[in-house]
């Protein structure tokens, strides 16, 4: 018996060889082929350094230490396409940067691989109504996996590059890449909307024939509201300070009346009032500075501080006509407001007269529409107001690819000629920028390189090594975050404002939320303070982690720091992880309160955590680059912002303390429960990069500090929301609300109807702020430093975009 | 006193001291010292997951997309199609069709429940309102597929999991759960004006911190 089942067993074996080893035919020999190549590529692939958004991030946590995307081969990102074979595509691809992402590709070497990573790369995501987002990069490039999830995790990342090696491991070489026919994909063109250069064609002929676009024509338009009624009173029933009287005398002596919270003055006039609040009241910071499309006029909202005390915002309102919108630039009074004026002529078409550039900035030259005003409908728009009525009780599923002819994400104007779209060049359009002095040279850094902080443009005028001018180009990331965020309901924005700054969701959290509950005068537990303020610290540290960890990347400090600092950001996420159930995107905050209770086991970890693991962490990094001479080499004196400049700048949080300011909302005009915790405000005397490199090591001490009061005083069981709705409407009026985020202030601009969703919400987002100064910082300097300087300012481009 | 190259040699003795000590945990690991993954607040560094050998423990909240419950014993659908789920959805990418009677009448089932997963952003508020239980956050991570079509499509077969499977990996979120059907069943079953009150639609009774 016992020869038999050997005998069968050696069968089974001998079997097995001719099957899998032995090489008995000609096929065989090259099937043996295919495997070792397969073998080899699927071992060594080597992806871009490219990343698009949140995900980029996990991405990155991939490749750090604890997940080590090398032990599959896939060591080094590389930073340019020719030395790379796999792509991933991290997440939102915009109509902006999908012709950069296409040339990209073109550049790559065969055999290549497309990974697409994320719900927004896979389909569009929950960003896919948005008018800059392409829905899903398969409409341009041959995806080979699809990663699922919103953000997928490391180990989802990792689980679909394991599905592309057995991709790869079932490639034949006898129908090997190099004699595989792949169609060419032509770099789609900006032209009114993305025109994708295939359907050419069809979008000649269907407009020429006047074929409608929207399959399915929309049931309801938007409405517009009217403006706010002017008040004869001279507050407008607000109970004013003393201080705000001598404001509100001074405009009213420019002939302001109050309206809806703020005070309206006349657009003849805006300019003298300006002055005259900058140099004769102080108000010296311009915080905020956005617009509201109402009825007949379009409002041109301005948030007023003064840095010298504390307090709350003078809010200044001018109107403008709907159909020809123009109000005086303040960029002269404060010129903190270059970027914002522009954004709101990209937004709503108002003109701001005598701005030195005005010009799109989100979208592009050439897009048609001003997005935000209510009336413009984006390709797919279904409603007016979320939610649908089409989800449910009949909620038959169409695509929105669908309902469109075009089955994209656009639209065309019905005037519009496609013969008079520019050809698709070879380059970005600047290439093609004459330059009248020879020894000059025009350098586009960006949209994707290594050290942009993801897709930013730099266009940098050079003179040698030393940078005559720089201009930065937006938009590559630009989600329609505000657009949606006026169709959502108000709740339904919280876990959008995740998206913002990605690195920061549970302090965007805080923010929004503390802005809702200051519009509707809620409660929040006391417990559900404390929960709050610990996971706004907790973001704190790990932001300034990772802000020192990019910031020495970008001097050359190749990864090394960064890996240190994602290791104490992975400890930090898992708290996170633990407490709302995701690593990044928490969606943890509710109005009064957060969504759920902190589990059993958080506190114990909490605890070692402030007590143990960081105060060493924060040493270790103190200890090995503060007094670095290469970090010192390359950041003193670098990027200058002196402190008048950086108050003029609207520059805000560590970038205005490192500049000798010693300004902190927390401070100066507290929210949730920071009034009672001790801690400094930490300032810097030079303004240079060093300087914003430091402050953000000395306020991750403060955070600690605050962190070890949380623990000490954390109230016992208690509830930790007083009213989780899912529909609030909050009562008719408008509120501009700001908090102290780790990369300065985040402020929402909210304008209530009183309905179940924002009439406006805007995002005063810091890290787009704080770029303003960027080339008034980089002038004079070195190439190279350019960079430092970026990085030493700590943006993060989901919430520069928005 | 500030020595040229001090500070870049203390960095790059930094590093050597980094890559012996992965010798020392290495070595504890594979004695099994140290179970994996489990550095934390309390330690320093941090340690590799093998993944796929091993997998990172995951906490119980973990959430990625949405499925639906049905009775393990029954096998009946908790879900009752009331919307709310549809309704609070961010990203509004959740269809229902109600299920009709023969007589036409609505009743309180889905015909079909579909969620668009490349639009669905993993936010978990469809669980967190479901009044019924029914609509969970499962968390199953592994989902990449070769083909955008037709998997970004869950249909309500594709939603379906066990209350058991659930349960198994969500034993306190289950546990709460069942505990605050008892008491509202318990309410139910005393006749109005005692007992317990059943917490009010729309307020979400904190899990309980144990």
């Amino acid at each position: 018996v016992a020869g038999e089942a050997g005998g069968e067993a050696m069968r089974a074996i001998e079997e097995e060889v001719r099957r899998r080893v032995a090489v008995l035919s000609w096929r065989g020999l090259l099937s043996l082929g295919d495997r070792a190549a397969s073998y080899g590529r699927r071992s060594s692939l080597w992806p871009m350094q490219f990343g698009l958004a949140c995900c980029a991030i996990e991405m990155i946590a991939t490749a750090a230490s604890r997940f080590d995307l090398a032990r599959f081969g896939s060591d080094i990102f590389r930073g340019s396409p020719r030395q790379a074979d796999l792509m991933i595509i991290s997440g939102t691809v915009t109509k902006k940067m999908a012709p950069v992402i296409v040339r990209l590709y073109d550049q790559m070497a065969e055999p290549k691989y497309v990974m697409s990573m994320g719900a927004c790369a896979n389909g569009g995501g929950p960003f896919k109504e948005g008018y800059n987002v392409v829905s899903g990069i398969d409409e341009f490039l041959p995806v080979d996996v699809y990663v699922r999830g919103c953000p997928p995790t490391p180990q989802a990342l990792l689980h679909g590059l394991m599905e592309l090696q057995k991709r790869i491991d079932g490639e034949s070489f006898i129908k090997a890449w190099h004699l595989r026919k792949r169609p060419e994909v032509p770099p789609p063109v900006a032209g009114p909307d993305l025109v994708d250069l295939r359907q050419l064609p069809e979008i000649r002929d269907g407009l020429s024939r006047s074929l409608p676009q929207r399959l399915k024509a929309p049931k309801e338009a938007p409405s517009l509201r009217p403006p706010a009624a002017v008040t004869e009173s001279a507050t407008g029933g607000a109970v004013v300070t003393a201080r705000d009287q001598r404001a509100h005398e001074v405009l009213a002596s420019f002939g302001a009346k109050p309206a809806g919270g703020a005070f309206l003055v006349p657009a003849a006039r805006w300019t003298e009032a300006a002055v005259a609040l900058r140099d004769t009241q102080g108000y010296d910071y311009l915080a905020n500075l956005t617009a509201a499309d109402y009825e007949g006029s379009i409002e041109a909202v301005y948030h007023l501080y003064r840095t010298k005390d504390a307090g709350p915002a003078l809010a200044v309102k001018v109107r403008a006509d709907r159909n020809d919108p123009e109000v005086p630039s303040v960029t002269p009074v404060w010129p903190g407001a270059a970027l914002q004026e522009r954004e709101v002529f990209d937004m709503f078409g108002m003109r701001f007269r005598g701005h030195p550039g005005l010009k799109r900035i989100l979208t592009w030259d050439g897009f048609s529409g001003w997005p935000l005003r209510k009336d413009f409908m984006e390709p797919y728009y279904d409603e007016p107001r979320k939610p649908y009525s089409t989800r449910w009780r009949e909620g038959h599923w169409v695509a929105a690819e669908e309902r469109n002819r075009w089955r994209r994400n656009v639209l065309y104007p019905a005037d519009w000629d496609p013969d008079s779209l520019p050809p698709s060049r070879p380059c970005a359009p600047e290439c093609d920028t004459e330059l009248e002095d020879d020894r000059r040279l025009l350098v586009s850094l960006g949209p994707q390189h290594p050290s942009t902080h993801g897709v930013f443009q730099m266009r940098v005028l050079l003179e040698g090594e030393r940078i005559v001018d720089l201009e930065p180009v937006f938009g590559y990331l630009h989600r329609s975050h505000e657009k949606l965020g006026e169709r959502n309901a108000w709740l339904m924005n919280m876990p959008y404002t995740d998206r913002l700054d990605y690195f920061c969701s549970m302090s965007n959290n805080l923010a929004y939320a503390t802005a809702v509950e200051k519009l509707c005068g809620m409660k929040v537990p006391e417990r559900a303070e404390y929960i709050r303020v610990m996971m706004a610290e907790l973001t704190r540290i790990l932001n300034h982690f990772m802000s020192v960890g990019f910031l020495l990347n970008e001097l050359g400090a190749m990864f090394t720091p960064m890996l240190y600092a994602l290791e104490e950001r992975e400890i930090i996420l898992d708290l996170f992880e633990m407490a709302s159930g995701s690593r990044m995107m928490c969606n943890y905050m509710r109005f009064s309160g957060v969504s759920a209770d902190l589990p059993a086991e958080f506190m114990p970890l909490f605890s070692r955590l402030v007590t143990e693991r960081l105060p060493r962490a924060i040493e270790h990094m103190d200890g090995f680059l503060t007094r670095s001479d290469l970090v010192m080499d390359r950041m003193r004196g670098i990027g200058v912002l002196t402190p008048e400049k950086a108050v003029a700048w609207s520059a805000s949080g560590p970038v205005l303390r490192a500049s000798g300011v010693k300004y902190d909302v927390r401070r100066a005009e507290p929210y949730s429960i920071y009034d009672r915790f001790e801690f400094e405000v930490p300032t810097y005397p030079n303004g240079d990069a060093y300087d914003r490199y430091r402050i953000r090591i000395a306020e991750m001490w403060q955070s600690l500090r605050i962190l070890e009061q949380v623990l000490k005083g954390f109230p016992g069981p208690g509830p930790v929301v007083e009213r989780n709705q899912y529909s609030i409407r909050p009562p008719e009026g408008e509120v501009y609300h700001r908090c102290e985020n780790p990369k300065g202030e985040l402020g929402f601009y909210l304008v209530s109807d009183g309905s179940a969703n924002p009439y406006r919400y805007h995002v005063r987002a810091p890290s787009f702020v704080n770029l303003t100064a960027l080339s008034e910082m980089c002038r004079g300097h070195l190439l190279a430093d350019a960079v430092a300087v970026l990085g030493s300012l700590d943006v993060m481009m989901g919430e520069v975009d928005r | 006193v500030r020595v040229l190259g001090l500070e870049t040699a203390r960095g790059l003795l930094l590093t050597l001291r980094h890559f012996l000590r992965t010798y020392v945990v290495g070595a504890r690991r594979s004695l099994g010292m140290r179970a994996p993954g489990k550095e934390g607040p309390g330690s320093a560094g941090i340690v590799t997951v093998q993944y796929p050998e091993e997998r990172r423990e995951n906490p119980e909240r973990f959430r990625v997309l949405p499925v639906l419950l049905y009775e393990e014993e029954t096998g009946e659908v908790r879900c009752t199609a009331c919307g709310i789920c549809a309704r609070v959805c961010p990203p509004q990418c959740i269809w229902i069709v109600q299920a009709k009677g023969a007589d036409g009448k609505a009743r309180p089932k889905p015909e079909e429940y579909l969620v668009e997963t490349n639009v669905c952003m993993n936010c978990g508020m469809c669980a967190e309102f479901c009044p019924f239980d029914a609509v969970r956050m499962d968390n199953r991570y592994e989902l990449a597929e070769r083909e955008r079509r037709p998997g970004d499509v869950m249909r309500l077969t594709d939603l379906m999991v066990s209350t058991r499977y659930w349960a198994r990996s969500h034993p306190v979120a289950w546990a709460s759960m069942e505990e605050q059907r008892r008491i509202r069943a318990a309410a139910k079953a005393v006749p109005r004006g005692g007992g317990l009150t059943p917490p009010s639609s729309g307020v979400q009774t904190p899990k309980s911190p144990a």
